[in-house]
């Protein structure tokens, strides 16, 4: 049998190139997300023992992290051995930059020795003296802090001037802090310090009570294991992922075998005949699909290694600080994924397998045995798929209903498996649907695609399995970005709001305003400067009936009920000293006015009141706010610095809430931009499932596209009647993974989103699910490119004598 | 198309076994004897060096309109590859063919497709019809692929070709549920339907009972006979050949 085995493995090795690229993509697949796991693994072990770097050893608490070290240990510990140690912590502490208060920021220190400055500078110097501090570039940016500029720390007789000298990065977590200043200038709040650390050099002689000395690795490695789980859960996310395109390639591969097997019914017929026992064609069989298996598998490996190298490198050129590294390959990884390959391929070849074994040695004698023309879809096998079907339905009415999540995961999964299932009757009528639309030769398509029901399905549920998911995770995360949308826009309906309390905002202020870059609409808010009372100094009030033309909620905020005024709350760093539903007097010169305060926020320090109201309060309204719309993709922090310049000279301060607007918009479009990605790998698998089975039915119906080209049909009319088989097959898989998709995302929405936010409203992005639908079933079309080309190539007289 | 196709007794309804001699039919028996289609000097190889096998080492043959013509000769004797090349179904290395007054090997793969397509019938050994699709729409299939519309003149003549064969009741099944003979008869119910001018028969009844060979043969031999259609049949057995009126007996790649 080895040489049947090593022949048939030889004679039908073009025919399993499908097969191996499914499950290579998919092994693939498991091994960047190994790769990538480690890098970032791998990085964060880099960053976390940055302070660390240089030292011998590490004292750190002996039951950490559920047991301190005294700080005045550590500090006189750190004293004892001078340069020769860095102790790592940070004093939490009120902070003053500019008119702003920040009420707890992290104050770290910052070696004076070279070696344990583990901060690398951006910009400016290191602080080496008291009175000098270095900050944190993110901390620097979110609160306008630039080199130069005097900052307060701590309060009463603690209180420290310093100047800012540089700005640096800080890339360990445990030891970041926004401000850093010598180790002398921190002990001023030593009753605030907290160290959790020190690094030391040579010996550490008597460690302070309660701590331990190791070495760095072993320290850094302790203290992972808390940042790990972050880590662990977006690669256990990447493998949910995985396992998708895993279970697609499952789907085709045994699609091939069972195509592959069906064609070789005969050979394997005549191996009985010839003296064959059942167990020596299986073991040939299983044998072939496991060397099929390790080779698909082998490779997959060394291509998802090398993809995941690739795309390290790649996100090292485009994004710097994301942290990741190369890292040694992870051998759990790469065994585990080919060992998934392995055994996803031989336990797809199994139930195609047991066909082989029925089949009888008189099969090999009768004239016309290779795959039946019709294979029948039992009653029963319906009726059976009916039943989950049913009960998913009945499940998902249950979840929608009663909210239930468990629910309606358990109807999705039963009414997913029931679709699977009734795919043999379903999906031949739906491709038989369009049956008219493309002629006869479409007609023959239809006729060819419907043929073999339970091939064209399991062809479909591979497509199917890849678009529903995407579908559905497109429309969950469009309904929930819109429900956000909607939420963030009430906080923060001005993306940046320029205040006068001061003077008027002149005509020439809002010209520049709306010729900055950046700026897509702008409004001058009509107002005058007022005293309310329980609020120190002056306070602008503004009325804006125009504000829906810059307000991200419809202007809905700035419609304030008479005998109101609407302050942002948020504006206010430790509150505005007023409460909700409160009375204040409101005076304007001569003019006051008794009004109900009102919350809000997102449009900085003025408060909103009704058009009457301000006319009763002033007659001669001034421009005192211009609310700014940003142009889409403007950079926030740009823009804020830009209209800053403009604000300052006049005395105006800047809201800006474009900043939170751009984070979350980036953070939505990286988790969507990722979904898509990860999901798009199972429906390229998907595809080539898809090119397999018509490359496999090509080779089946030689002879019958010989028979139609002797009777008449051009080279070009055989070409297009695959490719509409294959259109067909790949549009009604999408149309209905489509259709089930936003049906899925639609009870998701129904269970979870609207108990949550009861005003969101379901979203269906019509212009991305027509991409999808669209690429996939051109993508389809392209799966048929090569079948087709094979099939036109061989001439009638070459087809009609083949065997 | 050549020949007044209006004048075909085809339409004049349902076949009858002893046939009222009309003019039209009268004058395609006159021109009984003129030529359907000529070769010369055909050669054809198959395999490249060592395993070179000459096909066809130089044919010269003409094919009488109207009449029933066997191709006879052993296994590998040449006499598939000939029809091939008769048929447009394959191009010989040398030499021409010329069929209804078209020269065959100037043709490209397109035009050959569409003269099949006009001007010839084929009846297979085996796999003759399509599985997928049934016995009527087996029989339209050469119309479809044409692009013409199927009317109900032509599942008339469908319905009619299929009485005269005999599978008349049988237009609804698919050729799984039809017998071997059954299945023949779609078959040249199939290349009767386009009105060839020639009709090229492969091994007919190779599969077929002696009795349901018989029928098949007698069907092919009326179809000359009785509607002037020209049939050129290849077999190895002696017996089938003997329903011809001509026989060419080919041996190594020439007619001997």
């Amino acid at each position: 049998m080895r040489t049947v085995f090593l022949a048939s493995l030889r004679t039908h090795l073009r025919r399993h190139v499908a097969a191996v690229v499914a499950v290579a993509t998919a092994v693939a697949f498991v091994v960047v997300v190994g790769v990538l796991t480690a890098g970032a693994r791998a990085a964060l072990i880099e960053r976390l023992g940055a302070p660390y770097r240089n030292a011998d050893l590490v004292v750190s608490p002996v039951g950490w992290p559920a047991s301190h070290m005294k700080p005045e240990d550590v500090i006189a510990f750190a004293e004892r051995l001078g340069e020769n140690a860095s102790a790592i912590g940070r004093a939490s502490l009120p902070l003053r930059a500019g008119g702003r208060r920040i009420p707890e920021a992290g104050v770290g220190p910052i070696s004076t020795v070279e070696r344990w400055r583990w901060q690398p500078l951006e910009s400016g110097r290191f602080a080496v003296r008291g009175g000098e501090a270095v900050a944190d570039v993110h901390f620097a940016l979110a609160n306008d802090v630039s080199i130069g500029d005097r900052l307060v720390i701590g309060e009463g007789a603690a209180a420290a001037a310093v100047r800012v000298v540089g700005l640096v990065e800080s890339p360990s977590p445990p030891a970041q802090a926004d401000v850093y200043v010598t180790w002398p200038q921190l002990l001023r709040w030593r009753d605030r310090l907290h160290l959790g650390s020190v690094a030391v050099r040579g010996e550490a002689g008597t460690l302070p009570p309660g701590g331990k000395a190791q070495s760095p690795e072993a320290f850094a490695e302790e203290r992972l294991t808390a940042v790990q789980n972050q880590v662990d859960s977006v690669g256990v996310m990447l493998l949910l992922f995985a396992g998708v395109a895993v279970f697609v390639a499952a789907v085709v591969v045994t699609n091939t075998f069972a195509i592959l097997f069906a064609q070789r019914l005969r050979d394997f017929a005549l191996l009985r005949c010839v003296g064959a026992t059942r167990r020596q064609v299986a073991r040939s069989v299983r044998l072939e699909a496991a060397a099929v298996g390790t080779f698909a598998s082998l490779a997959g490996a060394v291509a998802g290694a090398a993809l995941g190298y690739g795309l390290i490198a790649a996100i090292d050129l485009v994004a710097p600080d994301t942290p990741v590294v190369a890292a040694a390959p992870p051998p759990s990884w790469l065994l585990g994924g080919v060992a998934v390959g392995l055994v996803v391929t031989v336990a797809a070849a199994w139930s195609p397998t047991r066909r082989v074994l029925r089949v009888s040695p008189l099969a090999a004698l009768r004239p016309d045995v290779a795959a039946g023309p019709r294979t029948g879809v039992g009653r029963a096998r319906a009726a059976l798929a009916v039943l989950p079907a049913a009960a998913g339905f009945a499940l998902l009415a249950a979840a929608v209903m009663q909210h239930g999540v468990a629910l309606m995961l358990a109807g999705g999964g039963a009414l997913f498996a029931g679709v699977l299932l009734l795919g043999p009757v379903l999906v031949p009528r739906l491709i038989r649907l369009p049956i008219g639309l493309f002629g006869p030769t479409g007609r023959l398509a239809a006729e060819n695609a419907a043929r073999n029901p339970r091939r064209t399905a399991t062809t479909a549920a591979a497509l199917l399995v890849g678009v529903t998911l995407t579908t559905a995770a497109l429309t969950g995360m469009a309904t929930w970005r819109a429900a956000l949308d909607e939420h963030i826009g009430g906080r923060h309906p001005i993306d940046l709001a320029l205040t006068s309390a001061k003077g008027p905002v002149g005509a020439d202020v809002l010209d520049r305003v709306r010729r900055t870059p950046g700026v897509e609409r702008a409004i001058a808010v009509p107002g005058a400067v007022a005293r309310v009372s329980g609020l120190d100094g002056p306070f602008p009030v503004v009325a804006a009936p125009a504000a829906a033309e810059v307000a991200r909620d419809g202007g809905a905020f700035a419609q304030v009920e008479p005998g109101t005024i609407k302050i942002d709350f948020e504006a206010f760093r430790s509150g505005p000293g007023l409460r909700p539903g409160e009375q204040v007097t409101v005076r304007v010169g001569e003019r006051q006015a008794r009004l109900r305060v009102a919350a809000g926020s997102g449009w900085g320090p003025a408060g909103v009141v009704a058009p009457q109201t301000l006319a009763a309060l002033t007659g001669t309204p001034e421009p005192h706010a211009v609310w700014v719309r940003a142009a889409p993709g403007a950079d926030p922090a740009r823009l804020g610095g830009d209209l800053d310049e403009l604000a300052d000279p006049i005395g105006a301060t800047i809201e800006n809430g474009l900043r939170t607007w751009e984070s979350l918009d980036r953070q939505l479009s990286v988790l969507s931009w990722s979904v898509l990605g990860l999901l798009a790998v199972a429906i390229v698998i998907a595809l080539i499932g898809v090119a397999n089975t018509l490359g496999l039915s090509v080779l089946e119906r030689v002879r019958e596209h010989a028979l139609l080209r002797a009777l008449g049909l051009t080279r070009a009319g055989l070409r297009r009647t695959l490719a509409i088989e294959a259109l067909l097959l790949s549009a009604t898989a999408t149309l209905l993974g489509t259709v089930l998709g936003v049906g899925f995302a639609w009870s998701g929405y129904e269970t979870v989103i609207r108990p949550a936010l009861r005003e969101a409203a379901f979203h269906i992005p019509w212009p991305s699910l027509g991409a999808v639908v669209l690429a996939t079933t051109l993508a389809g079309l392209l799966a048929a490119v090569l079948p087709a080309r094979r099939a036109a190539r061989v001439t009638p007289a070459a087809g009609l004598s083949f065997d | 198309m050549p020949g007044d196709a209006t004048a075909r007794p085809y339409e004049r309804g349902p076949y009858r076994p002893v046939p009222q001699v009309d003019t039209a039919t009268a004058v395609r028996r006159a021109e009984q004897g003129t030529v359907a289609a000529a070769a010369r000097g055909l050669t054809k190889t198959y395999g490249l060096g060592d395993v070179r096998v000459p096909a066809l080492r130089g044919v010269d043959l003409d094919l009488p309109r109207g009449r029933f013509t066997a191709i006879m000769g052993p296994s590998g004797s040449g006499k598939s590859t000939l029809m091939h090349c008769l048929a447009g179904l394959d191009r010989p290395d040398g030499g021409t063919v010329a069929v209804a007054g078209i020269e065959l090997t100037s043709l490209d793969d397109d035009a050959l497709t569409i003269f099949r397509r006009e001007h010839v019938g084929f009846v297979f050994q085996a796999f003759n019809l399509l599985p997928m699709l049934t016995a009527a729409e087996n029989i339209l299939l050469p119309l479809e692929l044409g692009g013409q519309r199927v009317d109900d003149a032509a599942r008339e003549r469908a319905r009619m070709l299929a009485e005269i064969l005999g599978v008349a009741d049988r237009l609804g099944h698919r050729p799984a549920e039809l017998s071997g003979g059954q299945q023949q008869r779609v078959a040249i119910a199939r290349a009767l339907i386009t009105r060839p001018d020639l009709l090229f028969a492969d091994e007919p009844t190779g599969n077929l009972d002696s009795a349901t060979s018989t029928e098949v043969l007698d069907h092919l031999r009326r179809s000359a006979h009785e509607l002037g259609q020209t049939v050129v049949m290849v077999t190895h057995d002696r017996d089938a050949a003997a329903y011809a009126d001509h026989v060419v007996t080919m041996r190594d790649g020439r007619i001997v």
